[in-house]
């Protein structure tokens, strides 16, 4: 077993999805595989697509939001733009906690043009994952299940994550 | 053992699927690039020191292209990316000067890169271009212009041998480059703890920073204890090590010199990077007589210029400054403003008491005249804030003229109106719009010579940017004398994306307007030149924010105009900031039309809404504590009464305090819950946090909605 | 088992070297580190029989990892692989006289890395279990 590492922060995710790709050249036939970034919630993994991640960025001050539910923390800046920051623990009916050093907001590509970050525990790392390695789940937000050595990576179901009722 | 290095030579192995992620990548670098080689060119025009980390960018920018291109395995597209590393790691590590050639033949790569890229897959079109890749591989060897460095010139730093041995090469050539321009080299040596380094080093390198250039950061085991960890920064700074010592407070933390500064060396000519690139800028005629679409931009390898080091100089007289020290200084601005009001307050006081009705006349002839200072300050910081366009033009220039021997068009380029000034904040948003509508112009609009000749137009076609004031607004008008908009295709796309009916009837305005519909004016077939999947629609998203509006307006045949209205003021929107509990909330200012500080018994209640008689109207209160479910000041503190009006509807916002006027630009919200009543959208002012800006006109509706409810 | 340190900033980089690593003759336990900070903070906590460091990271470079390992009694006698991009040969110099024991291009070839990483960790001494 591997410790966790996390992507580093200058250009990190970019080099890393760049070199996701590369190892197409090591691998040689994985056209089959669907990449997924993986990532720590109150001590399970978690993974969202690869290519609907924007950007990883550290925990930033959060501006809270009347009015919205608890789900949504708040607003942070992104150079210059203002995206709401969704916890994921709450959203995914876990013990929310405060974010720690190794927290990260994951800025994902909503449906619309739009984007959202995410509040995690941690990020680490990326996921090549082959179709047979997929079991069915039956969660709110889970999409599926997938077999990591003798771990379950729950993948997520984004289109569902970002669906929060506003009228709370 | 030493390990072999390797030279295989690999095959695309990779899938189609695969290819397009990898183009798609290949175009993010190259979009990357092309930014930080405008931001390499302006920093070489304004003659300034061109920042290391963006020629490091551009060689790992390089570098990823490399890497992709490997997997291609199309051998002109390898080579090429070879060269172009090749030459950025000789910049990078100071080998090679930084000339115009070789900034020009470098951006000309880029772009047949992109060329190449569009290709991929399409074998023949990828060999047709080889010539084309061999000239260009040709041109990057000769723009090179070797640097020559001395042998050993660190003999002489007072600095352990094995220091020196753990810099890299680009390390090396930033100690160098440093030592060259004559600031002083310091070791800073720091003692922590082992299980908490990291804090502690990140603030001290912080520190750091702000004063000069951490140029290596060397870790040694503790000297007393195991659990302890040094560490040995070299480190460029104008400061001497004394003064250094002086301004840092570190528990374990020596400074001491490596080398003192002395006077910057007389720049041996080819070693300053600060050329004055100076380009003319009203309009960009190709050469006479020369055909443009094999017109060879060939780099001119410019004899480095003597007087280079003097370009320095010139600038002397001007300052370059953080446009956040200007928000600051507008921000302090923005509070004497709030303290000018509490002396007109107390103005009406004296003035209203018998007693002291004469030297209230007397402090009221005062005030006056702060005000009248007060606001010649505003203007005077707002003013500091304008730049003319001509930056944003020249960049439009160059874009125009790489983009015209790559899409074999022949076209002039009109600027009129350089000077025309702007924000600051809204130039720096235009420039996207603006390049994504001159690119449109040119790839789209401006037909072939062939095809205009046939027309029986002028061969060479025309683009004209009009800048100009009207009013408080700027119009930037691009147009040009290209083939124009085609209604109907326009109308086929528009049904075809679902965003009309096929038997909607149309006006003409209408009907040209469906270009800005989302989706509508993105072209099917991906072209370099204005990208995939942008489309007008994006452009009209961006300008919203700023209160900017984009109009078309085109002839079949004769051409097509785009302009742009910008309000020269209103991108920065002057706004009251408010507090309720710990949270800043912005009401733009236009909304306020007084604030008022008021005792709790000044309330009054009628069932259970609170009004306050406000010069004999009753005015109704909303807490915005209770609006926002905050826990506010409790009732009986004194608090403020924001008095926000829209059209005939009045209500008096309380507050717990009110926090001074700035300058706001608002932006939309993103994310799964995008519009909240109450919310328009929030700013940034500099601390990160972004902080809301109300929507009074929701505010006001709730309000007195529920009064008739009542 | 023996202990191998990745320090390598880029995750897919670590991945290769992770799998490559994994299909060892003889298993090995891997810490991945992402920077060379995280090195420094790991070393002290476990005893590890072979590095692998990348020379160009944001905080501390490859270089240094090199000196302050070879400059340090506990931990000198750790066999040291640099991997890293081609480019400088000048940085590989300077690697192997800083005291690295190999130095290995990027993209490597899987096979040459495990038979360098076989090579030195059979010259390690073996370290105690956990």
């Amino acid at each position: 077993m591997s410790e966790a590492p996390t992507p580093n922060e200058t250009g990190g995710w970019e080099t890393l999805a760049r070199e996701a790709a590369c190892r197409l050249e090591s691998g040689g036939d994985l056209s089959e595989l669907q990449q997924f970034l993986t990532f720590r919630l109150d001590g399970a993994f978690y993974a969202v697509p690869v290519e609907r991640v924007r950007e990883i960025v550290r925990i930033r001050p959060i501006t809270p939001v009347p009015r919205l539910p608890a789900e949504v923390l708040g607003v942070i800046s992104l150079r210059g733009e203002i995206v709401e920051v969704v916890d994921l623990r709450r959203r995914l009916g876990l013990e929310p906690t405060e974010p720690a050093r190794r927290s990260r907001i994951i800025v994902v590509h909503g449906g619309d043009g739009s984007i959202a970050g995410l509040l995690v525990d941690g990020v680490t790392e990326v996921l090549s994952v082959d179709e047979s390695d997929l079991r069915a789940a039956s969660g709110d937000a889970v999409e599926s299940l997938c077999v990591r050595g003798d771990e379950f990576v729950s993948l997520l179901d984004l289109n569902r994550v970002l669906e929060i009722d506003g009228n709370q | 053992m030493a390990a072999r290095k390797k030279t295989r030579t690999r095959k695309a192995r990779v899938v189609s699927k695969a290819d397009k992620e990898f183009i798609s990548e290949a175009e993010e670098i190259l979009e990357r690039m092309r930014l930080d080689l405008a931001d390499l060119s302006d920093q070489r025009a304004a003659g300034e020191e061109v920042d290391p980390e963006l020629v490091n960018r551009l060689f790992r920018s390089a570098h990823s292209l490399k890497g992709l291109a490997n997997l291609f395995g199309f051998d002109p597209v390898q080579n090429l990316a070879h060269h172009l590393e090749d030459v950025l790691d000789g910049l990078r590590l100071g080998r090679v000067l930084l000339s115009v050639a070789v900034v020009d033949v470098v951006d000309r790569t880029a772009s047949l890169f992109a060329k190449l890229l569009s290709a991929v897959g399409d074998t023949a079109a990828i060999e047709a271009m080889s010539e084309a890749v061999q000239a260009l591989i040709a041109e990057i060897e000769l723009a090179k212009q070797p640097v020559e460095t001395q042998a050993e010139e660190f003999a002489t730093l007072d600095i352990e041998a094995s220091l020196l041995r753990a810099l890299t090469e680009y390390e090396e050539h930033r100690l160098r480059e440093n030592l060259r321009r004559g600031r002083n080299i310091l070791l800073v040596d720091a003692t922590f703890e082992i299980i908490s380094f990291e804090e502690g080093l990140s603030e001290l390198t912080t520190a750091i920073r702000e004063i000069g250039e951490v140029l290596s950061t060397l870790p040694a085991p503790g000297e007393s204890s195991k659990a302890q960890i040094c560490f040995s920064l070299l480190v460029a700074s104008d400061l001497t090590s004394t003064e250094v010592d002086a301004r840092f407070e570190f528990p374990d933390t020596t400074v001491r010199s490596v080398a003192a500064a002395r006077n910057p060396a007389p720049a041996a000519a080819g070693k300053s990077v600060s050329t004055s690139v100076s380009e003319p800028i009203a309009t960009v005629d190709p050469p006479d007589g020369a055909a443009p679409a094999t017109s060879n931009d060939a780099p001119q390898i410019q004899p480095p210029d003597p007087r280079e080091f003097e370009s320095l100089k010139s600038i002397s007289d001007t300052v370059r400054v953080d446009i956040r020290k200007l928000d600051e200084l507008m921000n302090l601005v923005g509070e004497l403003v709030i303290q000018r009001s509490a002396l007109g307050d107390l103005v009406s006081r004296l003035h209203g008491d018998p007693a002291t009705a004469r030297i209230g006349s007397d402090f009221g002839k005062v005030h006056k005249a702060l005000d009248g200072k007060l606001r010649e300050l505003q203007s005077a910081v707002l003013e500091v804030r304008m730049v003319p366009l001509r930056q944003v033009f020249e960049k439009v220039s160059r874009v125009v003229r790489r983009l015209r021997v790559e899409l074999e068009k022949d076209v002039r380029l009109e600027l009129c109106g350089a000077d025309t000034e702007l924000d600051k904040l809204i130039v720096e948003e235009l420039i996207d719009p603006l390049m994504h509508i001159v690119r449109n112009a040119l790839d789209h609009g401006i037909e072939s010579p062939n095809e205009r000749s046939e027309k029986g137009k002028d061969p060479q076609g025309c683009i004209k940017i009009d800048a100009f004031q009207r009013g408080n607004h700027v119009v930037i008008a691009v147009s040009d004398d290209g083939r124009g908009i085609d209604r109907e295709r326009l109308r086929a796309k528009a049904e075809a994306k679902g965003v009309i009916e096929p038997g909607d009837v149309l006006t003409d305005k209408e009907n040209l307007d469906l270009i800005f519909a989302p989706g509508v004016s993105t072209r099917d077939e991906v072209t370099e030149i204005s990208g995939r999947g942008v489309g007008m629609d994006v452009v009209r998203h961006n300008l919203a924010p700023l209160g900017g509006v984009v109009d078309v307006d085109s002839e079949p045949g004769q051409g097509t105009t785009i302009s742009m209205t910008l309000p020269i003021t209103l991108a920065i929107i002057r706004s009251v900031l408010v507090a309720v509990a710990d949270q800043r909330f912005a009401i733009p200012l236009n909304t306020v039309q007084e604030t008022l500080s008021i005792d709790p018994e000044q309330i009054q209640r009628s069932e259970d809404r609170e009004i306050l008689n406000h010069r004999g109207d009753a005015l109704l209160l909303l807490r915005l504590s209770d609006a926002f479910g905050l826990a506010g000041l409790s009732r009986d503190e004194k608090s403020f009464v924001v008095v926000l009006g829209m059209g005939d509807s009045r209500i008096g916002l309380i507050v717990d305090r009110l926090e001074g006027q700035q300058d706001t630009v608002i932006k939309p919200i993103q994310g799964p819950i995008p519009t909240i009543r109450g919310i328009a959208g929030a700013t940034e002012l500099g601390d990160q946090y972004p902080v809301l800006v109300l929507d009074v006109s929701a505010l006001l509706d709730d309000a007195l909605h529920r009064k008739e409810a009542a | 088992m023996q202990r191998i340190l990745i320090v390598e900033d880029s995750a897919t980089m670590r991945a290769l070297l992770v799998s490559a690593l994994d299909e060892m003759p003889t298993p090995v336990k891997i810490t991945e580190t992402e920077s060379g900070f995280e090195a420094l903070r790991v070393l002290p906590r476990q005893r590890f029989d072979l590095i692998l460091t990348d020379i160009n990271m944001a905080d501390i470079n490859g270089l240094e990892l090199v000196s302050f390992v070879k400059s340090n009694e506990t931990y000198r006698s750790i066999p040291l692989v640099i991997v890293s991009t081609e480019g400088s040969d000048r940085d590989r110099d300077k690697g192997l006289s800083l005291g690295a024991d190999a130095y290995l291009v990027k993209p490597f070839d899987p096979e040459e890395l495990r038979q360098i990483a076989q090579d030195l960790l059979s010259r390690a001494p073996r370290s105690n279990e956990g």
